[in-house]
């Protein structure tokens, strides 16, 4: 069998969740060969060396000054052009925001669905088995997909990658594309960077705050207790979107990765795009609704307001 | 200018059901139904042009089990008129049938310029029927949306992306995916709004008026297929507190942690 991943290139690095997918895929499909594809204006041998540890054999190259930054049609064109060289019977991508909008535009020129954010492959007889987890992940949802090639996007963070990767070189080969003025109809304006001044990697314990903290002012109640705790604070996209606190302080797939000895989630109803960045020990979240997704994944919570339950806390802990 | 909005209609996150019960419509209550959180996102989308291209915005619900109790609220909230798509033999759990069904409508509804909807976090969480159905329709489109404005050729849009936003510009006739951010923040349904949703008309589509059949947008159809579908049990002792004043909630969970042995801070 033959598996072709998409090799995506971020901030000139390949996409840390790709050596997960690759690890995750020669476990399941031993005996296969994995391809990869990447695509952009200048490829870099570091990239594919990289890849060929991890396992893949053959990289498809597409190198032209379109594909700059990821763009829906130029970037679909090249990936089928590549698909029909391959002949793969599965594609996948990282889940990231460029791999979801990928994976079912190829999809469909395959006439076929496909499985996004799966946390899980399994095999069973013939069938390649996708796991999702569904509405706010308090369902799992086992699917197949029917067609001669299946298509699917990992979650982000959900595979880990082989720490002793053992391949070669892989073969290269490049593919040449021409783009017309169709192709790029959609344009790339620019990447607003997120400022990244604070790490939150080595951080023991973060005091994060969501939508429920209410306004710019209320993240000082934040502070206060990260500082008394000697930790650090962290927070939901919904607050770094509305400028509550700065940008870096977003946690998530789209922020920064964090593994705490403590989380305390106070105001925040457990999306997971920003738990798939959270790996706490112990797991602390105050919420007003007792519904809220988080509270499954609290080890300790108290249904309550957070403007009063953290003061308290810190008047306590003084 | 004409805009659709694609919108869904969910069990609110804050009723008690949990897992698989969600999806068990004999387990769900008329009241508990509710637009999916980023559709009016989408409708807000839609509604900012609406004021501002003098627009026309019809909203369509597919996915539902009480589709006219969603659009009547859409139109509450200002959109111009609303479509219902209702008919058993619609299956809606594969995206790419799902897309389908949305190019049937778009036909029948005739010209056009914007598509809105939603990213489907909380209805079939397949993160896919935007894209395939921009593919579908070979529409410029854009994911993820968190912001948009209106520039000479369309539209400069920006969303969500690892690290920051991604900028990037659309033409007039678009696709457009819209995530939960400021920008989208859904207005509250006005007074007039709920007494124009009243008494407003739905027409209801079936899939005969689509030209739709089982083997074509049935359940038959679909090139996704789901094995099985079970909660996911995790396996963590919870301890919540959900009673008693503040103080002593605090004082609770301080000795608990006590307990298990567990050091808030250095
Ligand atoms: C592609 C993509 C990537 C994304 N990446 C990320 C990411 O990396 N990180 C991220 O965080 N988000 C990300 N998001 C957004 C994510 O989907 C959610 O929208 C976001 O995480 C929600 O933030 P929240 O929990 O703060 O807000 P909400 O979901 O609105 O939750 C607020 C919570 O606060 C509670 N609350 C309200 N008032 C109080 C109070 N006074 N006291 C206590 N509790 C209260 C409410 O009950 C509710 O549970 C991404 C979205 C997309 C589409």
């Amino acid at each position: 069998m033959k598996i072709l991943v998409y090799g995506q290139i971020r901030d000139n690095l390949l996409e840390e969740n790709l050596l997960g997918i690759l690890n995750k895929l020669s476990e399941v499909f031993q005996g296969s060969e994995i391809y990869a594809a990447i695509l952009g204006s200048q490829i870099n041998n570091e990239w594919t060396g990289e890849l060929g540890k991890h396992g893949v054999k053959k990289v498809y190259t597409v190198e032209a000054p379109e594909l700059e930054n990821y763009l829906s049609r130029p970037y679909v064109k090249s990936m089928l052009e590549i698909i029909e060289k391959a002949e793969p019977t599965l594609v996948m991508a990282a889940g990231t925001v460029f791999g979801e909008d990928l994976i079912p535009r190829l999809a469909v020129h395959h006439g076929v669905s496909c499985a996004q954010r799966v946390v899980n492959i399994t095999l069973e007889g013939e069938d390649i088995l996708f796991h999702t987890p569904v509405r706010d992940d308090q369902a799992m949802k086992i699917t197949k997909i029917e067609g001669v090639i299946k298509f699917a996007t990992s979650r982000t963070g959900a595979f880990f990658e082989n720490e002793n990767p053992s391949g070669s070189a892989p073969e290269i080969e490049k593919v040449e594309i021409s783009f017309d003025a169709d192709d790029m109809v959609v344009k790339h304006v620019e990447v607003r960077k997120a400022e990244r001044t604070v790490n939150l990697k080595d951080a023991k314990l973060i005091v994060a705050g969501g939508r429920g903290v209410g306004g710019k002012d209320n993240f000082q109640i934040l502070k206060d207790l990260a500082e008394l705790l000697g930790g650090e604070i962290g927070a939901t996209r919904a607050c770094t979107d509305v400028h509550w606190i700065e940008e870096t302080y977003e946690i998530g797939q789209t922020g920064q990765s964090v593994s705490p000895d403590i989380y305390i989630a106070a105001g925040i109803s457990g999306a997971p795009q920003h738990l798939s960045g959270v790996k706490a020990k112990t797991f602390i979240a105050i919420n007003t609704d007792e519904g809220a997704p988080i509270l499954k994944y609290a080890d300790y919570g108290i249904i309550g307001d957070l403007l009063v339950i953290l003061p308290l806390l810190k008047k306590k802990l003084e | 200018m004409k805009i659709i909005v694609f919108i869904d209609q969910i069990v609110s996150t804050q009723v008690k059901l949990q897992g698989v019960d969600y999806f068990d419509p004999s387990k769900v209550n008329e009241d508990d139904l509710v637009i999916n959180p980023t559709s009016k996102n989408a409708i807000e989308g839609a509604l900012k042009l609406k004021d501002s291209l003098e627009a026309t915005v019809t909203a369509v619900c597919v996915r539902g089990l009480k589709p006219i109790k969603a659009l009547r609220e859409a139109i509450a909230m200002g959109c111009t008129d609303a479509i219902e798509i209702a008919d058993e033999i619609l299956y809606t759990e594969d995206p790419l049938l799902l897309a389908k069904i949305y190019v049937d409508v778009l036909e029948k509804f005739g010209d056009f310029d914007l598509v809105f909807l939603g990213v489907e976090e909380q209805s079939t969480s397949s993160y896919a029927v935007g894209a395939m159905l921009a593919e579908k329709l070979g529409l410029p489109s854009v994911l993820y949306a968190e912001e948009m404005e209106t520039i000479d050729s369309g539209f400069q849009v920006g969303h969500v992306l690892e690290g920051g936003r991604n900028i990037v510009t659309i033409p007039k006739k678009a696709l457009i995916s819209v995530s939960d951010s400021q920008y989208f923040t859904p207005r509250y349904t006005s007074m007039r709004g709920i007494l124009t949703a009243k008494r407003a008309e739905i027409p209801s589509w079936t899939a005969a008026d689509l030209g739709l059949s089982t083997g074509v947008a049935g359940k038959e159809a679909a090139s996704l297929q789901q094995v099985s579908l079970t909660n996911i049990v995790i396996e963590r002792e919870s301890y919540i507190i959900n009673e008693g004043e503040p103080e002593e909630m605090v004082d609770k969970l301080l000795a608990k942690l006590k307990e298990d042995e567990v050091k808030l801070g250095a």
